[in-house]
Parts: C-alpha cells; structure tokens; sequence
C-alpha cells in the first residue's frame, strides 16, 4: 500500500531510472551472449569466406609450391597453447632477397614494414570465445604421435587443406559440439578419463 | 544549460549504446599481430597456477607455482595450506633456479675413471637399473645394503620403509645439524611422536631460549606467520612480548623486545633458576608446584636461586639491574602471562653436551604455567589420520652416523643408496664419510640431480626429478595443531633432453624387477597410482577440507587446493606432569673443547635465512640473498664483536685463520658486529663445498669441519655449539661482500645499550 502522501508524480523519476537500469543490464547481458556466439561464425549460416588482409599472402605459394612446413611460421604450433605468426623479420629471411615471381609490390609491403618497425596486423581467420581455453600443442601430439598424422595433416584436420587456399578461411564450425564430438570419439585413444569433461576447456 | 529530464534519458540511453557498442567492435580480438621483432623464446600465453609442494629445508611449505607455456614462472605462498599461510621462503622461490640449472644431470650417468674423479658416462634408464638390480642381488646377506635418505614423512616414509623391509636393507635418514636432543625431548615431556607447534597468535609472552624460530628453526614460515599476529594482530589489546634467551644475537633476538646472552650451554640452568624463582615467589598455583616438585616445592631447585647462579650463567646487568634481578624480573613477566605464556628451546641451546637437560628444563616452564595444550600456549599435533601416513623417519644421531662409518669401514657394507642428501660434505670433517667411501669394494648409487660432493663419490648416478616436476604427499611436522595432508604434483614436464626419474617410481619398478610387490604399497605400478589409493583413504574419512562422493572430483579438488585438512580435528592427548627435581638431579655443565689461551672464543655455527644448511648454495638467488643482519652474501665471515675486535687490532674485512678443535683451520674475514659477546664467534654454515658447481665451489669455507666430534651424551646428537677456536691474523685485508654498512652507521660506545650486555 502507498502512503497517500506519496503522489504518482513522485514516482516516476524512480521508476524510470529503474526502467534505465534494467534495459542496461539486459543490453548487457544480451550483448555478453550474442557476442560470444556471433563472433565465431555459424555453420548453418555458412563461413563469412576470408577477410581481406594487410597484405595478400598467398599460403599456396609458400605451403604447396615452396614446401615449407606450417611450423616453420607457426614456430610454436608443436610447444604451446598459441601457434603464433612469424615476426616481420622473419619473413625477411627469405624476402630479402626473394622479390617474388607474381607479387612484388606485397613483397615490398613487407619489406616496408620491417623498413618501418611497423608490426602486420593480420586479420584474424580463427577465434574462439574467451571463456574458451585451447593449446595447439596437445592436439598438434596427440594427432601426430597417436594418430600418425604429419603436421600438414595434423593442421588440416581443424583448419581444412590450407595448402590450397589462396587465401585462408574457416572451414569448421569450432564450436563446442565440434569439439565435444572430436574429444569423445578420441576419448579412448588419449588413456585420459577427462577429456570431456567442463573444466579440459572451461578453466 | 538546462537538462530536461527527457533530455537526460535520452543521453543516458546514446551513452549506454554507444558504450556497448564500442566494447562490441574491438578490434583487438579480430586481429592476430606479427611483430616485427621477436626473440624465438618469448611467445604471447596464459599463466595457470598450480597448488603443489616446496620441499626446502627445514619446512615443507605449500606453493602455487606460476606456469607459461610448460614453464614454471614464479613461487607464491598457496594462501590456503594451513602451515605457512600464503607465506613461502626465499629457499622456495629459489626451487625455480634448482628446476632449470644449469648443472642438472640430464640423465643417469656410470663411473668410468677412479673414484671421485668427476669421469662418467651416460647410460640408459633400462642400464642404470640393471645394474643397480644386479648390485642389490649380488648381495647375500640384504643387510648389506644402506639407504641413505633424508628425513621422510608420508607416503614417501612408508614406501621406503616397506622397501627397506621388503628387501631386508638397512636405511638412515641424514639432516645436517641434526637436532636429535628436541625430537627426543619433545617425546619424552610430550608422551607422542608429532612435533608440537606454537600459538603465537595467542600468546601474550615468548620466552625462546636459542631458538631462531623467525630464522631457520623448525618451521620459520609457519611460526612468523603467528608472529606477525603476536606482535600486532587485529583485534590484539596487548602487543605480545618476546624475550630471547641466546649466547648468539641471531634473527630472533634481533626482533626479540628483550634480548639476554648467556654463557653458551647454560640456558638449561636458567629456566630451573626462572621456575625457582615462579615457584619460591608462589606466582602459580600451589598444587601445581606440588605436582611438578613431587611436593617438594621451593627446595627442589633452590640451587638455582638467581642470587647463587646468575654469576655462572653470564647473564649480564641489564636496564641498571644486577643480574639476579634480571632473571627474577623474567620469571614475573613469565608467569603474568599464565597459560598465554610459551617457553621454547632449540637451535644452540639443544647443541652442546647437554641439550637434552636444557630443553628438558626450558619445556618444564610450559607446565608450571599450564600452557601446555592452551590457547596462546604449546599446541599437540595429532597423526594422521590414515595409517600409512602417520609414520616418520627422523634423521639419524652423529653418533648413529659414526657406527654406520665404523661398520662400512670394517667392510660391512656393500651397497649404499643417497638420496635428496649430501652427507660428504655435511656431515663433520672428523666423521670421515669421504674416506670411508674410496673404496672399491662397496657400490654407491646417487639419486642426485646435482654433481654434489656425495655424487662425486658414486658408481652410479640417477638422477632424480625436482619436486616441482615429480608427485608426493607430506604431513607437515609441525603442523598447525590439526590433521594436515598437503598434496604435490608436477607443475611443468622435465625441458626437453632432461631425463629424470622419480626416486619413489625407482623404487617401484626395483620392486616388480625383484619380486618384492607382493603387497601394498610395492604392489603399486607408479607413485602418482600410490598417491591416489592414499587419497581414496582420505576421501573415505567423509570430513575434511575436500569431501566428494565421486573419486576423480575429490582428486582434482585435493591437487586444486593443494592437500587436505580438518581444522575440528586436533590432539587429545594430555602429556603427564614432568618432575622439576628429577629434570635438576640431570643438570650438568656443558663440556667445551677446542684450543685453550689467548684470541679463544667459543664457535657458535649458524644457519642464514637464504643458504640454511647449505643445500642450495649452488643457486645463485640464495647466493645473493644476503644475510638480514650483516648484509653479507657469497662467502663465509666471522662474527666477533667490534671492542673485541679493535682491542685485538682487527679491522672488518681481514683475513684471519679459524683453528678448531680438531687440528683442521681454514681462513675467513672479519665481521665488526656490536652485538656479539666477548667470548663468543659466529661462523654461518651453507658454504664450503668443493664439488664442481658453476656458483658454489670454492666459495667460503664449512665450519662444522672445524668441530671435532662433540656428542650430546643422552642422544649422541652433534653438539655442534660446544667447540671453542682460536683466531689468528694473516695480515691479509680486502672489503667484505656486503650491502650496507660501508660507512659505519654505528660507532660503539661504552654507553651504547648493545654494547653494555656485549662487553662482559
């Protein structure tokens, strides 16, 4: 029951900073969900194909003509939880001297860069959520030492036959029922108990 | 400029939008960066925090370890381990330099050239272990075999002790500056095997005689921890006072609030002289004095009325009083604080001829105020509660030592296993381990990671994982006062082309090889699977810190946290009374060997916060740690007072020869220190080593080689404080390595408070 000494027009600057307050938490919340969902993309609505990068690097013409290794450039593929990108001069320990047949002007972007100490920011291809935790290092072992795959393979496997794109797009959804189906068909290769369990990705 | 209400809605809601719409388009997350440069090491990750063990000496202390990329980063206290509370010492944060140095055996190694000359060729596992197998079975009678480990608790103590029996082997444990006299001590007054500890958080008085207990004494993580409470805790009315009782200005007496020298091995007599003057002055019940005088009362201990002794003792007139009155007034601040009042001995007081009488005498004083199991008082410790827990191998006396020695000389012995110890290079001079052991006919195998003094000696070596790479358990001694069960486990893998093997899984696999895994606990294929049936143990009490039905739940929450502990579950037991006339009719004077004349001075050996016994001298943080009272680091000094010292013409920073009981001298600089009493010397042990360790061969020199061999005579313990020195100049001069103190800060005077109690 409310006083009679409180009048409705006394009400209505508490019920609308209340009425602000609740449509900000729901914003909140709202974007917080969606955010963690839409920005990894969904199979059914098909891949977003790739992003336009700083500079047009072709992975056939490293990967399938010159036959240099994944790990060559993702140095930490097989150590740790981040495959990492070579560092500008490292791409200069072959651009320094090679020009390149088809594309010298994104040759000379490198070079630029690396002139300028300026870093390449790549768009990124493949991203998991935050509340995701994912190591390379464990799934590149177990797909080659207990699988037999070869690296390439072992790569391929999540990230598609990258030797052959032009440019690299997704080709896997990375959600959580892909990578639930993968660790429980896996479950009996690993003599590991937990792998499907929350806390192997959600710590 | 007027906002309307309408206005002010509608900016607060472009606000909101606009906020959330800019958090929703960083760019960061959509970008994946090639720097320029990049050193191939340094690589973008996430930390994990693991919860395990730091095994440094003297404690067990529970950690989180920092872990990038498979690296373990940093140490920190685990916040929730019941002993140290989230504080952790500077020897457990060194553990990160002893899991990457540099000198690490990167796998097992057989001697090629004689013995002791540093010559070995790598093998492999599968060979080490045959050979190791096939020693132990040429062997016909088992008792030839002698393992050598350092003091063990838990699941480690009950696998070594199953594998010793099993085989029929012998086995000792090694600690360097054993202290024998305070585990038998405690067992006698105390009437149980688990070391007591002390609620300094409650306390309203500490009378410590000897023991540096913020130190190196016990547990020096866990009791500054109550130490910190005790002096200015919240909630506190009185800050509490400590008074220490030491013939050396260690640690402790530094923050103690009243410090009082004594003549070294006198502090037993003190404490009958204190508990005379409780009992002649009636500051305690009287049916306790009856109890504890067997009703003789005040006669039981008039000998050490403070007005016959005090003279003997040493203790010298402080703040314009006469001595006797001196140890009066200690014994009323003593019994004010009534059962909030502790009494502990240990380090130096426990470490002449008769140790066992002081501290005997010195944990009497804790009845007479009834503080024994009371708050702010001595607290018990239960066992633990699994069976296969509860046991314990304390380390071996001296004098145990010397028969194990006699007997291998006398070629007894033909199979000696070390593990985790140096006693080459620990154990006194006199004791002549390194002797003994160049010989052909006996095999040596060492568990070591490190080319130690004893490794050197070896046939074999095999070496182990650091802890921090390796499983274990441990009951901590002492604990908190409540059952405790703290939990290791690997935090990073061994670096690649390291090739470690856990001692525990040795010992397993031996087992299988031969035959001796009939049962529990050799029956078990890995330790990691003997951890996991003691913690289903643990899981089936229902109580505790971690409870859960499902198994695999139950572990992970027990690595998570870093163990197990029921705070309701502590001591029942109620030690009975001791007998002051009996503990006096044991009174005797300390026997002090050495040199006799001019420039004596009685050696007090001690131990530094950052090197302690001297088993991480070669990692180069503890090296550099340097003393918190001297500031000096990387050598050995010699502690002598200042007057002394410019009576005698020695400046700080010379060289002078120490020359011990036994014959033996090596030469270390002077150190100017006010606080040093006129007949006394300090030497810190930790250096001295000899084996070819990149940052500790050739630094300072080990004074326990200087000692001969003194016995405590009821335990046979070394009495490592009972040795006089003398000390001679060389004439040799050079700055000392230390931080502070270049220009003196201190320029002693005859009015100077410290140098009043130092100047005899």
């Amino acid at each position: 029951m409310i006083p009679k000494y409180i009048t409705p027009r006394m009400l209505i600057i508490p019920i609308a900073l209340g009425g602000i307050l609740t449509t900000v938490v729901v914003i909140l919340v709202a974007v917080f969900l969606l955010r963690a969902w839409f920005s990894t993309p969904i199979q059914v609505f098909g891949f977003p194909g790739p992003p336009e990068q700083p500079i047009a690097f072709p992975h056939t013409a490293h990967v399938d003509i010159e036959g240099i290794n994944c790990a060559f450039c993702h140095r930490n593929v097989t150590k740790g939880d981040a495959a990492t990108i070579l560092p500008v001069e490292g791409c200069l320990l072959c651009h320094a001297t090679v020009q390149g047949e088809n594309a010298p002007p994104e040759v000379a972007k490198v070079v630029e860069h690396y002139n300028n100490n300026q870093p390449i920011d790549w768009k990124r291809v493949h991203r998991l959520p935050d509340h995701v935790q994912f190591s390379h290092e464990p799934h590149v072992r177990f797909l080659t030492e207990v699988q037999g795959l070869e690296l390439e393979a072992a790569c391929a496997t999540c990230h598609g036959d990258v030797r052959e794109m032009v440019e690299v797009e997704q080709v896997r959804s990375l959600k959580m029922g892909d990578c639930v189906d993968c660790h429980r068909d896996n479950e009996i290769l690993t003599d590991n108990p937990d792998i499907t369990d929350c806390t192997t990705c959600h710590y | 400029m007027k906002i309307s209400r309408r206005d002010f809605l509608r900016l607060a809601s472009f606000s909101t939008l606009g906020a959330v719409a800019c958090n929703f388009f960083d760019e960061r997350e959509f970008v994946s960066q090639s720097p320029v440069q990049l050193p191939e090491d340094l690589v973008t990750g996430r930390d994990n925090w693991y919860a395990t063990l730091s095994r440094q000496y003297p404690e067990t202390e529970g950690i989180v370890v920092r872990v990038m990329e498979g690296r373990a980063k940093k140490v920190q206290g685990n916040p929730v381990y019941p002993t140290n509370l989230g504080g952790h010492s500077v020897r457990s944060e060194a553990g990160l330099q002893a899991l990457y140095h540099p000198d690490r055996i990167t796998g097992p190694l057989l001697r090629q050239g004689p013995r002791g000359t540093g010559r070995y060729a790598p093998i492999s596992w599968d060979q080490a272990l045959d050979h190791l197998r096939g020693h132990l079975q040429a062997q016909t009678d088992r008792s030839r075999v002698l393992t050598v480990t350092g003091p063990l608790r838990g699941s480690m103590a009950h696998l070594v002790g199953s594998f010793t029996d099993g085989f029929g082997a012998r086995h000792m444990a090694f600690q360097p500056m054993e202290d024998g006299a305070y585990g038998q001590v405690m067992q006698d007054v105390l009437g149980q095997q688990a070391m007591p500890t002390f609620d300094f958080k409650n306390a309203s008085h500490v009378l410590s005689f000897g023991a540096d207990f913020l130190g190196t004494w016990q547990a020096p993580v866990h009791f500054s921890k109550g130490y910190g409470e005790f002096r200015q805790g919240l909630g506190r009315r009185h800050r509490g006072t400590l008074v220490q009782v030491d013939s050396r200005f260690s640690l402790t007496a530094a923050n103690a609030d009243t410090w009082v020298p004594v003549n070294p091995g006198m502090e037993g007599m003190l404490a009958l002289s204190i508990a005379q003057v409780i009992i002649s002055e009636g500051l305690v019940p009287q049916d306790r004095i009856n109890q504890l005088t067997g009703g003789q009362g005040a006669s039981a201990l008039e000998a050490y009325a403070p007005n016959i002794i005090a003279q003997q003792l040493g203790v010298p007139p402080l703040h314009g009083a006469e001595p006797h009155e001196v140890i009066r007034e200690m014994a009323r601040d003593f019994a004010r604080g009534g059962s909030r009042s502790i009494a502990i001995g240990g380090c130096s007081a426990s470490a002449h001829t008769n140790g066992a009488f002081n501290l005997a005498a010195i944990f009497a004083l804790n009845f007479l105020v009834d503080s024994v199991g009371a708050e702010g008082g001595v607290v018990l410790n239960p066992p633990a509660p699994v069976p296969e827990l509860a046991g314990t191998i304390p380390a071996a006396s001296t004098g145990d030592w010397s028969r194990t020695i006699a007997d291998i000389s006398n070629g007894r012995t033909g199979v000696v296993m070390f593990r985790g110890v140096n006693p080459v290079n620990d154990l006194p001079g006199d004791v002549g381990l390194r002797q003994t052991l160049n010989r052909d006919d006996i095999f040596i195998a060492s568990f070591s990671s490190f080319m130690d003094e004893t490794a050197e000696m070896a046939d074999l070596i095999l070496p182990e994982r650091a802890p921090m790479e390796d499983w274990g358990d441990d009951v901590p001694s002492p604990g908190p006062g409540f059952e405790v069960i703290g939990m290791q486990q690997p935090v990073v893998n061994p670096l690649p082309g390291m090739n470690p093997m856990g001692f525990a899984d040795v010992l397993l696999q031996l087992s299988r090889e031969m035959g001796l895994d009939g049962a529990a606990p050799l029956n078990m294929p890995t330790y990691h699977h003997l951890l996991q049936d003691q913690a289903r143990k643990i899981q089936a009490l229902e109580r505790g810190s971690v409870q859960d039905a499902d198994f695999n739940s139950f572990w992970n929450s027990l690595l998570q946290q870093g163990g197990w502990w029921d705070s309701n579950a502590t001591a029942d037991s109620s030690p009975a009374m001791p007998n002051l006339a009996e503990i006096a009719s044991r009174a005797r004077n300390p026997v002090i060997t050495g040199p006799v004349g001019g420039n004596t001075f009685n050696l007090i050996p001690f131990q530094t916060v950052s090197l302690a016994d001297g088993s991480g001298a070669n990692l180069p943080w503890l090296q550099s740690s340097s003393d918190p009272l001297t500031t000096v680091a990387w050598t050995t000094w010699v502690e002598i007072s200042t007057l002394v010292a410019d009576a005698i013409g020695l400046r700080e920073g010379d060289f002078v020869r120490v020359e011990g009981a036994n014959g033996r001298s090596f030469v270390a600089q002077i150190y100017h220190h006010p606080a040093v009493p006129p007949n006394i010397i300090g030497i810190p042990v930790g250096q001295g080593h000899t084996a070819s360790l990149r940052y500790s061969k050739g630094r300072g020199e080990n004074p326990l080689h200087l000692l001969g061999l003194p016995l405590e005579e009821q335990t046979q313990s070394l009495a490592w404080a009972g040795t006089r020195v003398k000390i001679v100049p060389t004439g040799n001069n050079s700055p000392i390595p230390k931080f502070e103190g270049i220009v003196p800060a201190f320029v002693p005077n005859q009015e100077e408070a410290i140098v009043k109690i130092t100047r005899g």
